[in-house]
């Protein structure tokens, strides 16, 4: 279905403000198309002159349902950068597992200030990246990210805003971490990047167990919370955004109150998107535990022969000149037989496609559905599709003609538009828009490349 | 040596006269498959060496080790010969322990671990039991059954008898009956005393090995074999040797084949066994009886096959204490006395 929307407005600010404020807007619509896959965003603007725009939705990416007609988009692109943290070879989705709904109480205090319905939270939970192509690799969780939804499927936060939800200051609210022998601290390093979406919130993640082995790729684990409320009369759209921020001023309450039911049903979605990943630790451990066992069996048969021929043998065929230094390669041997198990070609692997409580579905897209038939989502999903043609050469110089703009202090005019909340784009490709097209493609840099100039980067534990 | 004059006639023992007759008979003109070789212990030690230097070669080459062992629980790889009893078929399917799978890297470290043991005992000429093994390092092994099934995993593997491993079974068996020997450190044992004699865990050490026995009777159980004694049977039946099942090791024979006596699911019916003496099948029970009837060996015994039907069709079994309940000493005077004498075993 093609709903038309458009949202236009002139602003006045000084640039670094202005480069701010098209971040944020970004992260804001970037967030709001992972959850709403058939709506597609166009950001665009002109700054003195010169054109930027930036497309979000992509046709043909693939999508989970989740509740409501909320989706989610499960392309692994969104969440973490391709080849980040040492992934090889990985699964290019995550697989969310949807959690239960919870009905949380709302204290007298919030129902009286307007907070009369229902109130729901539903979790889902997924790892990225997805390792079932490698379940022999190491890996560990360095990281977890909350990403907070309301009604309709709006970002709860608005991105890079200080919020009332002081609940998750507490590392332990959502999730008992000692379970799995992790533990968690905040981590407030965030800042606004191009094409990732940005957490609500976001815990540095570490084992209190062992320390992993260098070569242990690392996943994060990606919590959503969506947030319903059901106040009993059908809500306009103009009382939509004002029902979002009613519930901000007051969910830090609820949350509080209801934190055993919270706590309950994100444990529940975490524990089914780690059970893998735990699976795979036990695993791990169960290999790491055999080789001292096994290199102390053959160093004992070694040490103790009365057969100098084999002695020899043995230690020649690991170039060891003693017992000691035999012991040593043996083990080394061993670790090296595992690593290369791991590193093994993931076609050789036979793994059933992944099983995810939420339905998979893809938009339409035939090509996608052949490429992910009997395997577990082999190869990249496609990337964003870049609005603007003249990627390349062109947009860069048009980066570098912009900065010197911006170096010499010119302000652009703009002011904000307050206009109606718009969460659709109009049409780009209807007749009327095509002038508009030509337009867009005449620039040269669009927002990301501009942007990137500035500070930021994901957290890199 | 002599014995006490006991027992039954001559006559009494001419079935089984003929049986022995026949059965020796089948073991010379058997398929002529070798007798198993007597292995020594340096070829035992050489054969752990050479399974420790193909893994070492294996890691030289950066490839994971495996060890290879015959599938015993695949019932294609079992016959049945009459010479012998169940035996690996030749050209067994195998199955592969991987070092770098964490399904079967524990396993493969534990038959290292304890081929290791087994080196040493070997080596030192010492011998220890399967529960001392396991006591060794019970967390490492975790329970009895992975050392005992291991054990005998490497007795494939080495294709020698558990003995030649320098590992003893732990079993508290007992024995009476016309036998008499001398232990490894000179104790003269005879077996034909009124009370059993324990089986010596380590059989190797036994010379000067004497007996005049018909046959050699199996007890399932301590009571009954403890119930025969009391009645005496061994100077009834002279000249026999009775034996518990818990000293008894299929490998250890020393007799070519075993025959079943009873009580039979034929029994049951023949002889009016009370029905409220019999126990229902359960369904682990009915379980292993389409299991066992399914065996490719199975199929070769007509005798064997017909009883299992019986009793799948009777959907019960019985204890051989249920004769009792005929009369308390039925076993010793009436069941076992006919059994012998009219050849009703299969």
């Amino acid at each position: 279905m093609y709903i038309p929307g458009k949202c236009t407005g002139k602003v006045d600010e000084k640039p670094p403000t202005l480069m701010a404020d098209c971040l944020v807007i970004k992260q804001f619509l970037h967030r709001t198309s992972i959850v709403h896959p058939k709506v597609r965003f166009h950001f665009g603007g002109e700054v003195n002159g010169i054109l930027f725009k930036e497309t979000f939705g992509v046709e043909k990416e693939p999508v989970v349902k989740l509740l409501n007609g909320i989706g989610l988009l499960t392309s692994q692109h969104h969440y973490m950068r391709p080849g980040f943290l040492g992934a090889q070879q990985v699964c290019s989705r995550i697989h969310p597992v949807l959690g239960h709904p919870v009905l949380l109480s709302i204290p007298d205090e919030e129902a009286n200030m307007g907070l009369l319905g229902q109130l729901t939270l539903t979790p889902a939970a997924a790892l990225c990246p997805c390792h079932k192509l490698h379940p022999d690799q190491t890996s560990r969780i360095s990281a977890a990210f909350v990403f907070l939804y309301g009604p309709s499927g709006l970002p709860l936060i608005f991105p890079n805003q200080e919020h009332p939800l002081t609940v998750f200051k507490d590392n332990s609210y959502l999730f008992d971490w000692k379970k799995y022998h992790l533990r968690a601290a905040p981590n407030s390093n965030i800042s606004l990047e191009d094409d990732l979406v940005l957490p609500d919130v976001s815990y540095w993640i570490e084992s209190h167990e062992r320390s992993w082995p260098q070569d242990s790729d690392q996943q994060i684990l990606l919590l959503f919370l969506m947030v319903d409320f059901q106040g009993g009369f059908p809500a306009q759209l103009t009382e939509a955004w004002g029902l979002q921020s009613l519930l901000l001023t007051h969910l830090n309450s609820i949350l509080l109150e209801n934190q055993s039911l919270v706590q309950g049903a994100v444990q529940t979605a975490v524990d089914q998107a780690l059970e893998q990943h735990h699976r795979r630790v036990k695993a791990q451990q169960k290999l790491q535990a055999s080789i001292p066992v096994a290199v102390s069996s053959i160093l004992s048969v070694v040490a103790g022969s009365t057969r100098s021929s084999f002695r020899a043998l043995c230690l020649q065929t690991l170039q060891a000149v003693d017992t000691q230094e035999f012991r040593r390669r043996l083990h080394e041997a061993f670790q090296m037989t595992l690593h290369q198990r791991s590193m093994c070609d993931p076609k050789k692997q036979q793994l059933p496609e992944p099983s995810s409580s939420a339905e998979e579905r893809e938009e339409g897209d035939e090509s996608l559905d052949e490429a992910l038939a009997g395997s577990c989502c082999p190869g990249e999903a496609p990337r964003p599709k870049r609005s603007c043609q003249g990627e390349g050469v062109g947009r860069k110089a048009q980066a570098a003609s912009w900065l010197p703009l911006l170096s010499l202090g010119e302000a652009p005019q703009r002011s904000i538009g307050t206009g109606p909340t718009c969460s659709q784009a109009r049409g780009w490709g209807g007749p009327e828009t095509r002038g508009e097209d030509t337009l867009w493609l005449q620039e040269v840099s669009n927002l990301s490349e501009w942007l990137r100039a500035g500070p930021g980067s994901r957290p890199v534990p | 040596m002599a014995f006490a004059l006991m027992g039954p006639e001559a006559s009494f023992f001419r079935v089984l006269d003929q049986h022995r007759v026949s059965l020796i008979q089948s073991l010379k003109e058997g398929p002529g498959e070798a007798p198993r070789k007597e292995a020594s212990s340096s070829e035992v030690l050489v054969s752990i060496e050479n399974i420790i230097q193909d893994i070492v070669t294996s890691l030289a080459r950066n490839e994971a080790p495996f060890l290879t062992l015959d599938n015993r629980s695949n019932w294609e790889n079992i016959k049945f010969e009459d010479s012998v009893g169940l035996q690996m078929i030749p050209h067994c399917s195998t199955k592969k322990i991987k070092s770098d799978s964490a399904q079967s890297a524990q396993r493969f470290a534990l038959i290292l671990k304890i081929l290791s043991m087994i080196y040493k005992l070997v080596q030192s000429n010492t011998y220890a039991t399967k529960r001392d093994i396991y006591y060794t390092d019970i967390q490492l092994f975790g329970n009895q059954s992975v050392v005992d099934n291991i054990i005998n995993d490497i007795s494939c593997m080495l294709k020698v008898p558990r003995r030649y491993l320098h590992i003893l079974s732990t079993s508290k068996g007992l024995i009476a009956g016309n036998l008499s020997y001398i232990e490894e450190d000179g104790t003269k044992v005879n077996c034909t005393c009124s009370t059993a004699v324990a089986v010596p865990s380590n059989i190797q050490g036994i010379r000067n090995l004497a007996t005049d026995a018909k046959f050699l009777l199996i007890v399932e159980k301590d009571a009954t074999f403890q119930r025969l004694l009391d009645d005496n049977f061994c100077n009834k039946l002279s000249p026999c040797i009775i034996i518990t099942a818990m000293s008894f090791e299929a490998h250890n024979l020393t007799v070519p084949t075993i025959r079943w006596l009873g009580l039979l699911p034929s029994d049951i019916e023949r002889l009016n066994i009370p029905k409220d003496t019999l126990i229902p099948l359960t369904k682990r029970d009915q379980m292993k009886l389409d299991s066992i009837l399914k065996r490719p060996y199975v199929t070769c015994q007509p005798f064997w096959k017909k009883e299992m039907e019986i009793m799948a069709e009777l959907k019960m079994k019985a204890e051989i204490q249920a004769l009792t309940f005929i009369s308390s000493d039925y076993l010793s005077r009436v069941y076992l006395p006919n059994k012998l004498q009219f050849g009703g075993w299969i």
